[in-house]
């Protein structure tokens, strides 16, 4: 009877009602109900969220879903912002944007974080999006400011462009003139992150003048202070500003057209910027204070008076970013001024010197912590804590939805009573039930992590340093963690037991990093191969880690739930461990042994993967079987084992052979392929041709 | 018992890492009192796994060209406002040429360019950049107060304006009253390494050359 209802609607009625679904995790349960729904569904979402680009390939996304307009996509993981993955491990977005440029014409956003991204890319998206709208490249890197020039150029409906945080090879700010003079869409642009003292402040100022709806707009620290003025004043519609450097020699008429830019700034609500602050300039955005509803003074260098003085005028307060010269003082007056506080950073000044530069402890924490209910989202640097002031906090500010310690010193015991900080994150989980991402810091036993396990089930990310005492706590989080989705670890003893004792759980997760853990060698390849919808990878810049014993520690180990299978765009310090890991080790002892130049043998065609898992240049040659010591001059293939994978490598010769090569084919069967790698003498293996044989990932 | 250097190693290739790796139970128990680690284990562990591989490898080169990240000689720092009750010892080492002091790859969590454009200095001996209106950090000191501070001195353009702001800076801790001048007195110290009595130069001559400075009582 029931079944009778859902199919009397027609498509587009459920299109229709689908269309106000708009969260991904509401979509995905929608696709879940029947098949109908499932077609109808894949066919009218527009918006993607992929959080790791190698949980599936472009071509699955796009099978799946045709029609989509907006892409998000996350690449490296969250420590590479702490230099703890080495360049080139991955997250290159070139295939994606190769793949799209084809299947989505229309594609109008693409917003990535932690990837590599060219110029190529650029004028990839330029060239091929003629209705693009949105690019976020959040701490990314790869590009220069001549791939934004592409972008600029050919976009006539651009609206954001927002690099934060991206590193990026700044040439020169002529990049900003390749916006025509006809283009005026721009309603967001973040190009804070550019480094060079070089900016077209001309080409910037007729930009800004002309694009009517620019609603943010935050300046790198080359546009001098002088210029804020102008700038200002030809966008007084502002709702986000950041400034550009703002210090210089006081002069009184420089200040007061910056004191009336700012007041006639009737919307803005958010400030930042603020390099090389000169005090006696910040008194110009008085005016705008009272509305203020972010602020973000984490380059300002001043001393607590002065930011308290700031801070006194700016009730309305709701995210403060800001470096540990408040102190504890500041804290206590911004804890009076500003009721509204949601969101509190507060950074070191000095994170590497040993003695403390500024009087900021706990007490700071806390006085905010008491005296702001609104409270949600905090990440605190500090030289020293107690369980009495975290648990203070616990009980004060339940609602803490994210929550970051940071400890300076590794291992800090509690000040008070030198005992570990268990009990102190012990409430804090206990009392924010909401808690969805927590930073550990300071002494932590087992225990800390009983407490996480046993209360912190809504908790999605974890972050744990220097912490732990046995496989005990890692058991806990896993098993006890029901909602965690990101697990990151360094500097912890946790080994192989907990790990493989909850191995299902992994699959759960979209990702698990551990660094200078204690994870042995054979764990890994245990995992691998017993778990083929995780991609278990082993990082280790010092050599292939099976030429050590099984027992021994990996440096650092990712492990990711995919559908895609094992990537194929690892770097040589990338090890995967999945099904064929034990032959790998099998082979990469057989290329030892190839001392001489020519090759010594028929390989098996595993062998030959193994062999080209090596990770070495190659050449390939095509060498008939019954001639071996002759190979054909011309070169098949050449490149770089990092780039091709094995599987699809040993694809294209034949395909080469088939399409190319009139002579071999039609001799099927067995051909020789010599490999001569730079380092490695060659070695040899077979290949048949693709219809007596189907490969394992075509 | 032998005499130990921990070290571990930026650079890779790890053979070279563990050579030269003993442990030292001595120096060890220093180190536990002075992290105030009441658990030990995991130091231990970690120490054990990586004499596996030492093992397991085999022979090393003697030449270690990675440049050690924790060299720990158990030596007192040379610093003079060290003070005594200080649990820390600061990690020395002589092969490095400008970093004072070490620090663990990545801690603290802080962005890469957070670090680069702010002012975050893995020494203490920072590059002046003069005349194109960069910031210049200068430590300051007083007799008696604990924590040092640290202050840009282009934020100032007179004497008078930089003992003020020391002022309110320092006195607020301290139950200051009467003349502030008659109790304290500012020195410095020069490119030259000598200690001075500010006030006699020029200012812009003074914030060219000033390194430190030290706010000294007059009693006593």
């Amino acid at each position: 009877m029931q079944k009778k209802v859902a199919c009397s609607f027609p498509d587009e009625v459920l299109e229709h009602v689908f269309s106000f679904i708009q969260s991904d995790k509401d979509r995905n349960a929608v696709s879940m109900v029947c098949k109908s729904w499932y077609e109808i569904e894949r066919w009218c979402r527009r918006k993607i969220f992929i959080g790791n680009c190698y949980a599936v390939s472009p071509r699955m996304v796009i099978r799946r879903f045709p029609k989509v307009r907006s892409i998000e996509l996350k690449g490296k993981p969250h420590f590479a912002d702490f230099n703890l993955v080495p360049d080139g491990w991955g997250g290159y977005v070139l295939p994606w944007i190769a793949e799209m440029a084809g299947a989505y014409p229309w594609l109008e956003e693409i917003r990535l974080k932690r990837m590599v991204v060219t110029d190529e890319c650029l004028e990839l998206i330029a060239k091929s999006f003629k209705n693009f709208k949105v690019l976020v490249l959040f701490s990314c890197e790869g590009f220069s400011t001549d791939g934004l020039a592409a972008i600029a150029a050919s976009c006539m409906n651009l609206r954001e462009l927002d690099l934060r945080d991206s590193d990026v090879d700044d040439l020169g700010g002529h990049w900003l003139s390749h916006f025509p003079e006809t283009y005026t869409s721009l309603v967001s642009l973040n190009s804070s992150c550019l480094g060079s003292d070089e900016v077209s402040l001309s080409a910037l100022e007729r930009l800004v003048g002309r694009c009517t709806n620019l609603r943010t707009l935050r300046l790198n620290r080359a546009v001098p202070l002088d210029k804020i003025a102008n700038i200002l004043g030809r966008a007084p519609q502002l709702v986000d500003f950041g400034t550009g450097t703002y210090g210089a020699d006081l002069q009184s008429d420089v200040f007061s057209s910056l004191a009336g830019a700012f007041s006639s700034c009737k919307e803005l609500r958010s400030l930042s910027g603020f390099w090389d602050v000169v005090p006696a300039y910040l008194p110009a955005i008085y005016p705008v204070c009272s509305r203020l509803t972010s602020l973000n003074l984490s380059y300002v260098t001043i001393q607590s008076p002065d930011l308290v003085k700031l801070l006194r005028h700016c009730p309305s307060l709701q995210r403060l970013l800001v470096l540990d010269y408040i102190e504890d003082s500041g804290l206590e007056a911004l804890s009076s001024s500003c009721k509204d506080l949601q969101e509190l950073r507060v950074f070191p000044s000095d994170p590497f010197g040993e003695e403390p530069n500024v009087s900021l402890t706990e007490q700071g924490l806390v006085s905010v912590c008491l005296a702001c209910p609104k409270l949600q989202s905090v990440l605190y640097f500090c030289r020293r804590m107690s369980n009495v002031a975290l648990v203070t906090i616990a009980q004060n500010c339940p609602n803490l939805t994210r929550f970051r310690l940071c400890i300076i010193e590794p291992r800090t015991a509690d000040f008070l009573t030198l005992e570990p900080l268990d009990v102190g994150f012990g409430a804090i989980v206990e009392h924010c039930k909401d808690l969805r991402r927590l930073s550990l810091s300071g002494l932590l036993t087992d225990r800390v992590f009983e407490y996480i396990g046993r209360y912190a089930k809504k908790l999605e990310m974890l972050s744990v340093a220097f912490a732990g005492e046995s496989d005990l706590g890692l058991h806990h989080v896993l098993s006890g963690c029901e909602s965690l989705r990101k697990l990151e670890i360094r500097d912890c003893p946790f080994g192989d037991k907990a790990l493989l004792a909850n191995a299902s759980k992994l699959e759960t997760m979209r990702s698990l990093w551990m660094s200078s853990c204690a994870v042995s060698f054979g764990a890994c390849k245990l995992l691998g191969q017993k778990m083929p919808r995780l991609n278990v990878e082993v990082i280790d810049e010092s050599g292939p880690p099976d030429s050590r014993p099984d027992s021994c520690p990996v440096d650092k180990l990712y492990i990711y739930r995919s559908v895609a299978g094992p990537r194929f765009d690892m770097p040589p310090f990338v090890w995967t461990m999945d099904e064929d890991s034990a032959l790998q080790v099998h082979a990469l002892h057989v290329a030892e042994y190839n001392r001489k130049p020519d090759w010594i043998g028929v390989g098996t065609y595993e062998e030959s993967i193994q062999g080209l898992r090596a990770k070495m240049p190659f050449v390939l040659y095509l060498a008939e079987l019954s001639n071996t010591s002759q190979c054909s001059s011309q070169p098949l293939l050449s490149g770089d084992t990092t780039l091709t994978p094995p599987r699809p490598l040993l694809r294209l010769p034949i395909e080469t052979l088939e399409s190319d090569d009139k002579t071999q084919r039609s001799k099927e069967g067995k051909y020789m392929i010599k490999m001569r790698y730079s380092m490695n003498p060659t070695i040899c293996f077979e290949i048949r041709p693709i219809s007596t044989r189907s490969f394992p990932g075509v | 018992m032998s005499e130990v250097e921990l070290q571990l190693c930026l650079a890779l290739p790890t053979p070279n890492i563990t050579k030269g790796f003993k442990f030292n139970l001595n120096n060890y128990h220093g180190f536990d009192h002075l992290k105030q680690m009441s658990c030990s284990g995991d130091k231990t562990s970690r120490v054990i796994k990586k004499r596996d591989f030492e093992h397991a490898f085999g022979n090393f080169s003697d030449d270690c060209n990675a440049l050690p990240l924790l060299l720990w000689s158990g030596q007192p720092n040379e610093e003079d406002d060290n003070h005594n009750d200080r649990k820390k010892t600061t990690f020395v080492t002589d092969d490095m040429n400008d970093v004072e002091v070490d620090q663990v790859v990545g801690w603290p969590p802080i962005k890469s360019w957070r670090n680069r454009t702010c002012h975050h200095h893995h020494h203490h001996h920072h590059k002046r950049a003069l005349g194109n209106g960069r910031s210049i950090y200068v430590k300051v000191k007083m007799e008696g107060v604990p924590i040092a501070r640290k202050i840009d001195m282009r934020h100032y353009h007179s004497y008078q304006q930089l003992t003020n702001s020391l002022i309110t800076m320092f006195t607020k801790n301290e139950k200051c009253d009467g003349d502030y001048n008659a109790r304290y007195t500012l020195t410095y110290q020069d490119k030259e390494g000598d200690w001075l009595v500010a006030g006699d130069i020029p200012w812009h001559g003074f914030i060219r050359t000033v390194q430190r400075l030290k706010i000294l009582s007059n009693w006593g």
